[in-house]
């Protein structure tokens, strides 16, 4: 009878769980579904149940029509570009904030803290103001220059676990006469993969779904990027759900594959960035 | 005195390589456009022609201006529509999620997974299944004879759906938070508790809520900051409407600089923000400071 009871209290615990995992991944699968029929079944009655046969068209439509593989590409150049940048130059100013001594290093590190404070908005009249200034909007380099020189956060993220790691490990390869660089690239970096992950994968995601800032910059076709392309598509043709579901899938799908490929570390990145506080 | 500065020097010389990149970027891209945006908003201007000096009267103006007064509000609103909900359905997953069970790795995934969607894109698919005549909710509600409003055209339920589909997006995400701290608090005080006859309910409010304090101050002070900033979703779900019910402050603040071309409101407008989440920040820090009287790790 115990037993019994205990079985059920499990059937039913795991069945709200099911419950609950069905309402967060629905939108992908209804999603899905829609894109994967024709326009008139998606304006039909129920254009969320499973598709009778595999429909491509919309898929094609949104790929072979109006330059979006020329945004997909755009957006994966910035995205790389940014996350290239933001790692390497946050490692080089996290190991200097949290391994090297030069006067006035805390002072300085609280600044870059202090930043963390300022809400984005703040900055982007000022920031598309310096681009102008600088004949910069309108290219690749204006979406990611204000932020491929390192950012606070992941700067501090990264000073956090550099200082966690152990110091007598940098004695002894100072007392073997290591130069810092030859410190950095043979200790730090291979101890501090975890952490250098996480950051890449912080940058990765917010450059690929970064959309007020290149609304703001680019304004023309040639230097799109998909967020903002997908804004403009759902203006243009909002009744056309099949075709702005494609479009919105084929930005969805990079991220969900990083996603299934680093679920674990992803996890565990989330959770390091808290507790490190 | 003479040896130290020469040290310092030396120090300096090794560590500015590291620094220089970091340091131009903050410099260049945080603290110079904070000292512009405050230039200006002290002048009228429009991008083009140059900038008239208009000393404070666009703070004037602003005290004045019913528009933003209106903005903060449904900022508020949103505000309200998204953090409550979102870390009690946190907190719960993480509650559900904090035992030793086989697979709960599997469906802890599966609800984080909308943190790692683009918010552009999702709100498309939210718009879509929010619609008023073809949406999934609309006919679900149907079928137990329900007639569901116009969710994103009626002024009543445009916020609240807008804010749902933060909550959905990032209550996975913030239960991580929960779980990492729920699971440094140590079982022997639960234990403890146990045998002095506290049940489960007794207990969450005595020992796990108390030794979260620090990962609630973290969770809520991130979100909030974030939440006064939501833009995406609003953007491509209501574009501030209908009317103007959803007309959130950055969303005001993009369409006074970037469509009104008003640039010295907009900066001033942004630097109320600043303040707002500032003041915000503050009061929650002081509140937790008030109620974390130990700390287990």
């Amino acid at each position: 009878m115990a037993a019994l009871a205990r079985t059920v209290k499990y059937v039913v615990f795991y069945l709200c769980l099911t419950l609950i995992a069905v309402v967060f991944v629905a939108p992908y699968v209804l999603a899905l579904f829609g894109a994967l029929k024709p326009a008139s079944a998606v304006l039909g009655s129920s254009p969320w149940t499973l598709p009778h046969s595999l429909y491509t068209g919309n898929f094609r439509t949104i790929l072979f029509t109006d330059d979006f593989v020329r945004y997909l590409g755009n957006t994966a150049l910035v995205t790389i570009a940014l996350t290239a940048g933001q790692v390497c130059f946050g490692v080089l100013a996290a190991y200097a904030f949290a391994r090297l001594q030069f006067p006035g290093r805390d002072g300085l590190f609280s600044v870059y803290l202090a930043t963390l404070m300022v809400p984005n908005v703040v900055t982007l009249v000022p920031l598309y103001t310096i681009m102008r200034e600088l004949h910069l909007t309108n290219t690749y380099w204006a979406i990611f220059l204000p932020y491929v020189l390192g950012t606070p956060y992941t700067i501090f993220l990264m000073r956090q676990y550099f200082m966690s790691l152990p110091a007598d490990v940098f004695a002894a390869a100072r007392v073997d006469g290591a130069s810092e660089w030859r410190i950095l690239t043979r200790l730090v970096i291979p101890m501090g993969r975890p952490i250098i992950v996480t950051a890449a994968l912080i940058a990765f995601v917010f450059g690929w779904n970064n959309f007020l800032w290149p609304l703001i910059v680019t304004d023309s076709n040639s230097q799109q990027v998909l967020t903002v392309s997908i804004a403009a598509l759902q203006s243009a043709f909002s009744e056309q759900w099949n075709l702005v579901l494609a479009a919105s899938l084929v930005a969805l799908v990079p991220l969900l594959i990083i996603f299934a490929m680093f679920q674990k570390q992803i996890v565990r990145s989330i959770q390091l960035s808290g507790v490190n506080r | 005195m003479r040896l130290a500065d020469r040290r310092g020097a030396r120090q300096f010389a090794v560590a500015v390589p590291f620094l220089l990149p970091s340091l131009v970027g903050v410099a260049a891209f945080l603290l110079v456009p904070l000292v512009i945006v405050a230039v200006l908003s002290l002048f009228q201007w429009n991008f083009l022609n140059p900038p008239h000096w208009a000393g404070l009267s666009n703070y004037v103006t602003m005290t004045r201006d019913d528009h933003v007064f209106h903005a903060l509000e449904v900022t508020a609103y949103y505000v309200l529509w998204n953090i409550p909900i979102q870390t009690l359905m946190a907190l719960g997953l993480a509650i559900l999620l904090n035992r030793k069970l086989p697979a709960l790795g599997f469906f802890r995934a599966l609800y984080v997974l909308p943190y790692m969607s683009t918010p552009v894109a999702m709100a498309v698919v939210w718009s879509w299944i929010f619609n008023g005549q073809s949406g999934l909710i609309n006919h679900l509600l149907l079928l137990v004879g329900v007639h569901g409003p116009n969710w994103l055209g009626s002024t009543s339920t445009a916020l609240p759906a807008v804010a749902m589909v933060s909550n959905w997006q990032y209550a996975g995400y913030n239960m991580l938070f929960f779980l990492a701290g729920m699971q440094t608090i140590p079982p022997a005080l639960y234990e403890a508790a146990s045998i002095d006859g506290a049940g489960p309910v007794r207990r969450f409010f005595k020992i796990t809520l108390p030794l979260l304090n620090p990962t609630l101050l973290f969770v809520l002070v991130t979100d909030v900051i974030g939440s006064f900033q939501i833009f995406d979703s609003v953007y491509v779900m209501t574009q501030g409407g209908p009317g103007s019910a959803t007309d959130v402050i950055n969303y005001q603040i993009y369409s006074t600089a970037f469509q009104s071309f008003n640039v010295g409101s907009a900066s001033a407008m942004s630097l109320l923000l600043f303040g707002v989440i500032g003041v915000i920040t503050f009061a929650q820090f002081r509140f937790f400071r008030s109620r974390t009287t130990y700390e287990v790790s």
